[in-house]
């Protein structure tokens, strides 16, 4: 199964994601995150911390100016560029770069094409992508199996997460799934109702352990593991584990 | 006056920037705000509807220039009458330019781009303020979607990836030569959270804006907060800050 997560800039994808890859690979699968941001911080959401999350960077940045070989294929990127997170996450930052080579399957390639090329016949992937809908519009030949569109109830990201939600519908590209981050009351489920009428959000309370882990740059699983917040992540992990009706 | 805010995603670059832009146009500034992403971002921070307010593709023209072809303004046409005629009228006399919305899947924004590109290089020429709201994250901002900018702006939340953020921001800038960047501390809860993120950018600390829940609302109603709460904190903070650069021009 491949999960692309997509929606505006700050609206909780990396965290999203983290808590996604990491309670998946608990259910025993091997679990796969790549980091499809140019200012990838995947790696502080999984637990990592900043010195790790800055090294992979690094990495990317010297295969960016050629200090550094290029990876054969997909899986040697992964293998080369990965680490290992907690829980038994591989994470990789895949962004797109500057200085591509034509045909690499490392960087002459978009984190869209990597995610074709990956085999996980038995496993996740969980690709945290760049914000806004460039990505999204690129999903075409159907890489992923789900996309999740993560929203706050705010106008803007509301109506990135729309324009985003109706790509994948027109395009058929996958299951989706909506995420609302940072509700606060009742007005707030009401104004992501009146713009996702035809969905069922994963409702995912405006949460103070989330705002504290942020700020203490700690994995929320691992911060807090017993908010709600993370509860209601965790129980869209779970939902995603079990194949969509049909 | 040229300052571009720049950030991570979600940071509050539209919110401060679209403010900043009002209150600077209020102290008598002709002052074009500028939203480089193409989702819509500044419009509801500076009280806009959400329309278009993007270069039409017809005023850009190709030309044969060193054997590729270049885009410039249609002939005759000035940045300054680009914007008179194009560019959206805002509260406070703001004028407001766009990228261009993304129009699906397979939209070319060559023109556009380059269209917008062009007008920025006339305009510091022509007597404008340009208040320019960049796209979020690294993605080359000094030196292309900012390379009309005197002050970078690099606005920073005390979390842990926008510090990184900012961090990663200081050292491109350093990288391209970017001219004066500072950091704008947003969403501060703790008294030693605008000094110790700025130290942790190794960036000057230029200005700091309390965590607003005011701004909260405004953001999901969609109205620009300098008119949900003309004198709350947040149009304090950015007011403190248009005055403090205004000085530093000026003294300059």
């Amino acid at each position: 199964m491949k999960i692309a997560v997509v929606g505006k800039g700050g609206s909780g994808k990396t965290t999203t994601a983290a808590v996604l890859a990491r309670t998946l690979a608990r259910q025993g699968q091997p679990t796969l995150a790549l980091d499809c941001d140019s200012n990838p911080n995947l790696g502080i959401s999984l637990g990592l911390g900043e010195e790790i999350t800055e090294r992979l960077l690094a990495v990317r940045e010297a295969v960016d100016a050629g200090e550094e070989e290029h990876a054969a294929s997909a899986d040697e990127l992964v293998r080369r560029f990965g680490v290992d997170a907690p829980d038994g996450v591989r994470l990789a930052v895949v962004s797109a770069i500057e200085h591509p080579h034509p045909g690499c399957p490392c960087c002459g390639i978009s984190p869209e094409h990597l995610l074709r090329e990956l085999v996980m016949e038995d496993g996740v992937v969980v690709a945290d992508f760049e914000a806004g809908l460039g990505t999204v519009m690129r999903l075409d030949g159907r890489p992923v199996d789900v996309v999740v569109v993560v929203v706050e109830p705010t106008a803007k990201s509301l109506e990135v997460g729309r324009r985003a939600a109706d790509l994948v519908i027109e395009t058929s590209l996958g299951r989706l799934a909506l995420v609302a981050n940072r509700v606060r009351d009742l007005d707030d489920v009401a104004r992501i109702a009146a713009v996702f009428p035809d969905l069922e959000p994963v409702l995912v309370p405006d949460d103070q352990a989330i705002v504290e882990a942020e700020r203490r740059g700690l994995a929320p699983l691992d911060a807090a593991p017993d908010s709600a917040a993370v509860r209601a992540l965790v129980g869209l992990a779970e939902g995603l584990a079990v194949p969509a009706p049909t | 006056m040229r300052v571009a805010f720049v950030g991570k995603g979600g940071v509050g670059k539209s919110s401060l920037a679209g403010t900043f832009a009002r209150v600077l146009a209020r102290t008598g500034e002709r002052v074009l705000a500028l939203d480089s992403d193409p989702m819509p971002g500044l419009a509801f921070s500076l009280g806009v509807d959400r329309d278009d307010a993007g270069l039409p593709d017809d005023v850009v023209e190709e030309y044969d220039g060193d054997a590729r072809v270049r885009y410039r303004l249609r002939d005759g046409l000035t940045g300054t009458q680009a914007v008179e005629t194009y560019a959206r009228r805002s509260p406070d006399g703001v004028r407001f330019l766009q990228l261009g919305k993304a129009r699906g899947p397979r939209w070319n924004n060559t023109r556009a781009h380059f269209g917008f590109q062009n007008v920025l290089d006339e305009l510091p020429d022509e007597g404008w303020s340009i208040v320019g709201d960049l796209p979020g994250g690294t993605r080359q901002p000094f030196m292309t979607w900012g390379r009309y900018a005197e002050t970078f702006l690099v606005v920073v939340e005390p979390t842990a990836a926008s510090v990184l953020t900012g961090r990663r921001l200081a050292r491109l800038a350093d990288m391209e030569g970017a001219p004066r960047v500072g950091v704008v501390v947003n969403r501060v809860r703790e008294v030693d959270d605008a000094d110790r993120v700025a130290q942790r950018t190794g960036l000057p600390l230029l200005g700091s804006v309390p965590f607003d829940p005011a701004l909260a609302t405004a953001d999901r109603l969609g109205v620009a907060i300098l008119d949900h709460d003309p004198d709350g904190p947040t149009a304090v903070a950015v007011g403190s800050l248009v005055e403090s650069l205004r000085a530093d021009v000026e003294s300059r």
